[in-house]
């Protein structure tokens, strides 16, 4: 097995004024290239946390994250935002599209970063998500003139605009109805079944079940793994949780 | 009302430098206007100030000795007119050595016990001492020789023999007219003094001074004393307005230079509260939707954005009121100065009110339209979306970016202006009037830099002057054109009119080298010579209401008091007497005036010549009576300065404009937390940051410089016009050196960007984590 993402007893403390909040206890983990990873747990149990340190977001407390050979909590500020570039992709609950910039726009920025790419492959791999997402005909548009689902799938093809070797997902269907739920979790298993690595936070069931691992996370801890299951008893062993 | 307040000064604390900057915006605003409507209310006080502590006369009138014996300086103190006099006072025309230059100077005989009319105002030194041979200069002479107390002026006696008197003071005369007196400075003496250099009482000049129960009417005991003594036996005299006129002259012109910068800083504070809380609205949108929520009505929110702002500016105005007032001496100094008062413009109720009033006034319109925005926001759309929806064609820098090739970061920052485009022209229009302001200063000093470089513009063809008093026209003539380094020369009388309904003015009759002078015709053509063709200075043409090609009839004070008309062919710069001026060709005017002499003669020098051998050569040729002027300084000092505080003012606009970039790029940062945390997390460095938010910045300064270079020079040209044409000039030459203008453009990218460096490198720190919390 060829570890993509390896902590080791990551911790992350918040403070405000003198009142200090633990979000990760010493999460340790491993995940494979290729792997689709879904992490459960309640509100406030570090799901959030976990994620932005393994997108190199924010840096641990302590411990130590490493992606794709990246060592990245002791990596620069510019460094991280270059390595976030090149190798993550992020899909969050709200979306976060750029709202005064076109669809296209919004799908081709990350690729844009970077300097030194052909702007004409960079346009063809936007259509070519576009078109497989069956937003092509929203490229114009901003997105507030979408619906919830096209502007989560705009959201996916720009974090798949640069092919990440990392896919974080963040609570994708949390903003959405079900039928556009149902569409974002299909994407989600085809890039999957494409080799695509991707870490999902959740509190949904019937989305971690997509995952072939289910970690499930409480208090800042990594109280139990499966590997993968039916929404059901993912859902009973959330509720065990409490 | 008590929510409202609350949550307005919680806003006001909550974001202290945005509120600091506007409150420094207001002030300096209400700075401006201050001084402004200061110098305008009191523009002649420091004048009137001192004429009223000197009991200065209103009319000075110098008197025909061939026609007034000493009984009739009595019957003219007793008309009922004057309330007071002078007595008689003695003066002599004659030339003073001073620093190797031979100067006319008008000896003035005085008391040396204080005068009840007219007292001189001591501004340095000590009056004259009885029995010592000394004199008093006045401050005209200071302002053109820079004279110091002690200093050694040498004079020749009647008797040909040269003495040296030290100069024990500097004294101003509050009837001393800078630009119409046909009278040399003046030089105080005792009459002890003056006898003792020029013995012969007939040479003497008799003048006097009266203090008129009616100050306006000058002009009636002119015609008074006329009427009593049966004859023309005023001479000429000076009237207290002209004076006053003359006093006020640089005051006047600082006040409309104020005026305009006072519009522009006030034009410019409205454009940074408009644009600063258009963005403040902005970005609390969701805030409006949370307040909304809890029962705000949209009034109440319209009166919560007007009530931060009116806090702002009743705190910011009377800060500028104060300071205005303190500063107020200043724009009047051209006046206090030469009068050696302090004066200080009272803090009147008109002017407090003026200034309380327009300043919060001008704050409350410019704040109505962002908050009305706010006030009619919808709460769904508020709450949901956080921010006004963004406009449909905002796409557009991203396209224009994409299509030259440059870098996301620039895409970015470019489609940041045409997001907001209100908030950018308003920012952008900021700019634009403190580059106006600086394109301003550098025209004029430009112009100024023409002028000097070329002095025909002004009217001043020669390379020198020389004035004759004994030698004869011919010998100085001969003189001349034998003297080293004269190319070619030309020489004038100066002849007093008057036209048909009445208005004196003066002809300068010449003749000469005309073609070798670089006479600047502004308007139809030079006259030919021994024509009745004249041409005229812009102030005579207004004065009189004429035009190019009118006839004007005019009668010579010295000819046989004939009528005689000449054909007005061309206008010239005159740069004397308020344009108002003739000129025409001598030996036709010698048929109306037999034996109008020039006394004056123009040079013109061979390019490199020695000054020194000519001065050396005149004087010893003419026994030392030729006096040879160079043509040197052609600006006069106070429009110097008043190049100086026009940049000071110019570099006060830049300052605002700055603030409004700062503030506009603060409110940018803080609207775009969420784009910004969203673009980091998709891998924008810090520096790529930075870099996105100086491109708004650095391409409204570019916009900026190339909107307000051009407006700012058509501004001045058409400011220095109408000066010109009031002042009697006539066409301005405007100039504005292109290196300059070549180095304002990235100046004002440098300064646009330093305004939003801070906010930038606050930007680029964000932490990706909190924002998208926040969210």
């Amino acid at each position: 097995m060829i570890s993509l993402v390896k902590t080791d007893d990551l911790r992350k403390t918040y403070r405000t004024g003198s009142v200090a909040y633990e979000a990760l206890k010493g999460v340790s983990m491993d995940i494979a290239a290729g792997d689709f990873i879904t992490v459960m747990g309640h509100s406030g149990s570090g799901k959030s946390t976990l994620l932005h340190l393994v997108g190199g977001l924010d840096r641990p407390t302590s411990g130590s994250v490493k992606v794709a050979d990246h060592a990245l909590h002791i990596m620069s500020e510019a460094a991280l935002a270059r390595f976030r570039r090149r190798n993550i992709g992020f899909v969050f609950q709200f979306f976060n599209l750029i709202d005064n910039l076109t669809v296209r726009a919004n799908v081709e920025l990350p690729g844009l970063l970077s300097n030194g790419r052909s702007r004409s492959a960079l346009r063809e791999r936007s259509d070519g998500l576009l078109r497989q997402l069956g937003i092509a005909d929203q490229a114009e548009k901003h997105p507030w003139q979408l619906s919830g689902g096209q502007q989560q799938r705009v959201a996916i093809a720009r974090a798949l605009i640069n092919h990440p070797t990392l896919l974080l997902v963040d609570e994708p269907t949390g903003n959405l109805d079900s039928t556009s739920s149902e569409t974002v979790l299909e994407i989600l298993d085809a890039c999957h079944s494409e080799g695509q690595t991707i870490l999902m936070v959740t509190h949904d069931p019937r989305a971690a079940a997509r995952g072939q691992h289910v970690f499930f996370l409480h208090d800042g801890r990594i109280l139990d793994q499966t590997a993968g299951g039916s929404a059901g008893r993912i859902g009973r062993r959330l509720a065990e949780m409490g | 009302m008590r929510a409202i307040l609350k949550k307005a000064r919680a806003d006001i604390l909550s974001r202290p430098m945005i509120s600091l900057l506007i409150v420094v915006t207001v002030a300096t605003s209400a700075t401006l206007l201050t001084l402004a409507l200061a110098t305008l209310m009191n523009l002649s006080a420091p004048y009137e100030q001192a004429f009223e502590e000197l009991n200065a006369a209103h009319a000075w009138i110098y008197l025909d000795r061939e026609r007034v014996g000493r009984r009739d300086v009595e019957r003219i103190e007793s008309l009922p007119g004057v309330a007071q006099s002078t007595g008689l006072r003695y003066y002599m025309t004659t030339r003073a050595d001073l620093r190797g230059n031979r100067v006319p100077v008008s000896f003035r005989a005085i008391p040396l016990e204080t005068p009840q009319v007219n007292q001189l105002l001591l501004e340095e030194g000590r009056h004259l001492l009885p029995h010592q041979t000394e004199l008093l200069a006045s401050t005209d002479l200071d302002d053109l020789y820079k004279l110091s107390v002690g200093e050694i002026i040498g004079f020749t006696r009647a008797d040909g023999k040269k003495v040296s008197l030290p100069v024990t003071g500097l004294a101003y005369n509050p009837m001393w007219d800078t630009y119409r007196n046909d009278q040399p400075p003046y030089i105080y003496v005792s009459e002890e003094t003056l006898r003792q250099l020029h013995p012969d009482e007939s040479t003497w000049g008799w003048s006097m001074g009266l203090r008129l129960n009616n100050p306006q009417a000058t002009e009636k005991i002119i015609e008074d004393i006329e009427t009593a003594l049966h004859g023309d036996v005023v001479e000429s005299y000076t009237d207290w307005h002209d004076v006053k006129r003359a006093a006020v002259f640089g005051a006047r012109v600082n006040f409309i230079f104020l005026s305009a910068f006072a519009f522009f800083a006030i034009v410019a504070t409205v454009l940074v509260i408009a644009s600063s809380i258009g963005s403040i609205v902005l970005s609390q949108f969701k805030q409006i939707g949370i307040l909304k929520t809890l029962g705000f009505t949209g009034n109440q929110i319209l009166w919560l954005y007007l009530t931060e702002y009116l806090i702002l500016s009743l705190f910011a105005t009377p800060v500028g009121l104060l300071l205005g007032v303190a500063l107020s001496p200043l724009p009047l100094k051209s006046v206090a100065a030469s009068l050696n008062t302090t004066f200080q413009p009272p803090l009147t109720i008109p002017l407090a009110a003026l200034v309380l009033g327009a300043v919060p006034g001008v704050v409350v319109v410019a704040t109505l339209g962002a908050a009305y925005r706010g006030a009619r926001a919808n709460i769904i759309k508020s709450m949901a979306i956080g921010a006004e929806a963004p406009r449909k064609r905002s796409s557009r820098g991203i396209r224009l970016t994409a299509r030259l090739g440059l870098p996301i970061v620039f895409a970015l920052g470019l489609n940041d202006l045409f997001a907001k485009p209100f908030r950018s022209i308003m920012t952008g229009f900021n700019l634009v009037l403190g580059v106006m302001g600086i394109v301003f200063g550098l025209t004029l000093n430009e112009t100024l830099e023409t002028y000097r470089a070329r002095p025909a513009l002004m009217g001043i063809v020669q390379d020198a002057m020389v004035t004759r008093r004994r030698t004869s026209d011919r010998k100085t003539r001969h003189l001349l054109r034998e003297a080293p380094g004269v190319e070619a020369f030309y020489s004038e009388a100066l002849l007093d009119v008057e036209s048909e309904p009445g208005q004196s003015f003066q002809v300068r009759a010449i003749e000469g080298d005309l073609a070798a002078f670089p006479f600047q015709i502004q308007e139809g053509r030079f006259f030919r010579p021994d024509t009745h063709e004249a041409v005229v200075g812009r102030g005579l043409l207004n004065w009189l209401g004429l035009e190019i090609g009118d006839e004007l009839t005019i009668t010579f004070d010295e000819g046989p008091n004939r009528p005689a008309t000449w054909r007005i062919v061309g206008q010239y710069p005159e740069p004397t007497n308020s344009g108002e001026m003739m000129m025409v060709s001598l030996p036709t005017a010698t048929r109306w005036v037999r034996g109008a002499e020039p006394d004056t003669y123009f040079l013109r020098l061979v390019e490199g010549s020695r000054t020194a051998h000519l001065k050396e050569y005149l004087k010893h040729a003419s026994d030392e009576d030729l006096n040879v002027m160079l043509t040197k300084e052609a600006i006069p000092d106070d429009v110097l300065s008043l190049q100086f505080a026009i940049f000071a003012l110019a570099v006060i606009l830049i300052g605002i404009a700055l603030i409004n970039v700062f503030n506009t790029s603060l409110l940018a940062m803080q609207e775009k937390t969420r784009d910004i945390g969203i673009l980091k997390t998709l891998g924008m460095t810090p520096n790529q940051v930075m870099a996105m938010l100086n491109t708004s910045a650095g391409l409204l300064g570019l916009i900026a410089a190339l909107t307000g270079i051009p407006l700012g020079f058509a501004l001045t040209q058409r400011l220095l016009g109408t000066l010109s044409e009031t002042y009697g000039f006539g066409e301005v030459h405007t100039a504005l050196n292109l290196l300059y203008v070549g180095l304002l453009v990235p100046l004002m990218i440098v300064v646009s960007i330093a305004g939003s460096v801070f906010p930038g490198r606050r930007a680029a720190g964000l932490s990706i984590v909190t924002v998208l919390r926040d969210e």
